[in-house]
């Protein structure tokens, strides 16, 4: 099933070599950890650039959307 | 001096990003679709849904009937665009003579980074994993190595996925001989039936046909094909930028109509963006072509020149409506609508002498400036606030450059 969702989420991340790498997140009342970051972009708003991180656990694919202006992440997408 | 080119064709591009993306699609036969999935084309198959049958610009409901267990995955075109720039500037670490030819295909001049064709292949070898290690090992492609342009993209056809094929100078002929004509970029369907009926069906019986009955037949064109059957090209690998020759949108609606007032909307909110990217470019109009596809598939389109150039998009919508409002079937629904502004050239408009015009005129700088700094969609017009436009699944957005996050 693909969803697309707007929803704000919580995010463990840890951040190293100047790279951003999402350890677990929290939606819906769920833990779920990340087990792999399999492509990371960019896309401009306006002046801002906003990171997409395309991630996944053993079941799940998931799109997080990193406002790094508000350190906003918000769940986009979803693919079980 | 004997050129080196490179030519690198990304394979299955959108596909096999999606399948980098989400490990779940790897394996698997997907379809890259647009917006509206059931009224969509495939913009790219996977390898897997390929060797099923299914082919690029099928559309969806043919792919399912050849593949039924195929995924139809909406595109994301920001996210190819961002990769496009990453194998971009991995290209540009090995040669300042690098030519994209489209989204997932460049030309590099290696002229003077690799001595010989053996240094040619380690060069592409090198360029391979490299785009393996920063854009993940599920993007590959496919590289062709020769003497130039035209027979570089040959090659690079010629093992997909991830081959790499080279041809040099003393082999072309025996290379084009294994060939098929409408192999060679430039050759399509219409101009091979041409060559067919003329009894040429091989590169082996064009070279040895009259260059005067080519010309004839196909006038200047003859030549280049003469020049192709001997596997020549001197076009030159071009880096810089080519100001663009016009700017256009369409769009396939949600469902067909026969209500003017719907396409009317339509056609603004696309004269809107189409007017938001001349002024972006520093652009002008002086032409504007539009298309409009019935529902039977049919198209009709017109142009309409005008005098005073243009970068408005209530002016372009104006012009575009009334060619359509002339000749639109009423008996016949609408699938598709477009417009594009052409006959480009550098500048602004004209300030006008009229009060209320020159204040539109000023508003608009503000209206881009807003757009400039939150995005296209800051603002709309209050008629459009219903009109929503998914986004497509294909085409190069703005690049942004690649950062190590």
């Amino acid at each position: 099933m693909h969803e697309f969702l707007n929803d704000q989420i919580d995010v463990i991340a840890s951040f190293c070599q100047n790279r951003v790498i999402p350890k677990r997140i929290r939606w819906n009342e769920r833990d779920y950890d990340i087990s792999n970051v399999n492509l990371v972009h960019t896309a401009r708003e306006g002046q801002k650039r906003i990171f997409y991180f395309s991630v996944s656990d053993n079941t799940n694919y998931f799109k997080l959307k990193l406002d790094p202006e508000y350190l906003e992440w918000h769940l986009v997408e979803l693919y079980n | 001096m004997s050129r080196i080119i490179i030519h690198i064709d990304m394979n299955s591009y959108f596909a096999s990003v999606e399948q980098q993306a989400n490990p779940f699609l790897r394996g698997k036969p997907i379809g890259i679709t647009g917006k509206h999935q059931e009224r969509s084309v495939i913009a790219t198959a996977s390898i897997e849904a390929k060797k099923l049958g299914v082919k690029t610009a099928m559309s969806t409901w043919e792919a399912k009937r050849i593949c039924p267990s195929m995924i139809l995955y909406p595109g994301d075109p920001e996210k190819y665009s961002y990769i496009t720039c990453q194998f971009n500037s991995i290209f540009n670490e090995y040669t300042d003579c690098v030519e994209q030819f489209s989204i997932d295909e460049c030309f590099l001049d290696v002229s003077k980074t690799a001595t010989d064709y053996l240094e040619a292949i380690v060069l592409a070898q090198i360029i391979r994993e490299r785009i393996k290690e920063t854009c993940g090992e599920q993007i590959t492609c496919s590289i062709g190595i020769a003497p130039n342009k035209l027979m570089a993209k040959l090659c690079s056809e010629q093992v997909k996925p991830n081959g790499i094929t080279t041809v040099n100078q003393q082999n072309i002929l025996k290379f084009l001989d294994t060939c098929k004509l409408k192999d060679l970029c430039g050759i399509g369907t219409k101009i091979e039936n041409r060559l067919n009926a003329l009894g040429i069906n091989t590169f082996e019986q064009l070279r040895k046909f009259s260059l005067e009955k080519l010309v004839n037949e196909f006038k200047s064109y003859g030549y280049w094909l003469y020049e192709a059957a001997h596997g020549r090209d001197d076009s030159p690998v071009i880096n810089t930028y080519e100001e663009p020759k016009s700017i256009g949108h369409s769009y396939t609606l949600s469902e067909n109509t026969d209500n003017k007032k719907e396409m009317k909307y339509c056609l603004l909110g696309l004269s809107d963006r189409v007017a938001g990217r001349l002024r972006k470019e520093c652009l002008v109009a002086r032409c504007v072509h539009v298309v409009v596809r019935y529902a039977d598939f049919n198209e009709m389109t017109q142009q309409q020149k005008f005098t005073e150039p243009t970068s408005n998009g209530l002016t372009l919508f104006k012009i575009a409506w009334q060619m359509i409002d002339q000749w639109l079937d009423e008996s016949k629904p609408v699938r598709l609508l477009g417009i594009s502004a052409t006959t480009l050239s550098r500048g602004n408009e004209h300030q006008s002498l009229f009060k209320k015009e020159r204040k539109v005129h000023s508003l608009q700088k503000t209206l881009d400036e807003i757009q400039n700094r939150y995005g296209s969609n800051a603002w709309t017009r209050a008629s459009l606030i219903d009109v929503h436009f998914k986004e497509r699944s294909s085409g190069f957005h703005s690049p942004n450059s690649p950062s190590t996050m």
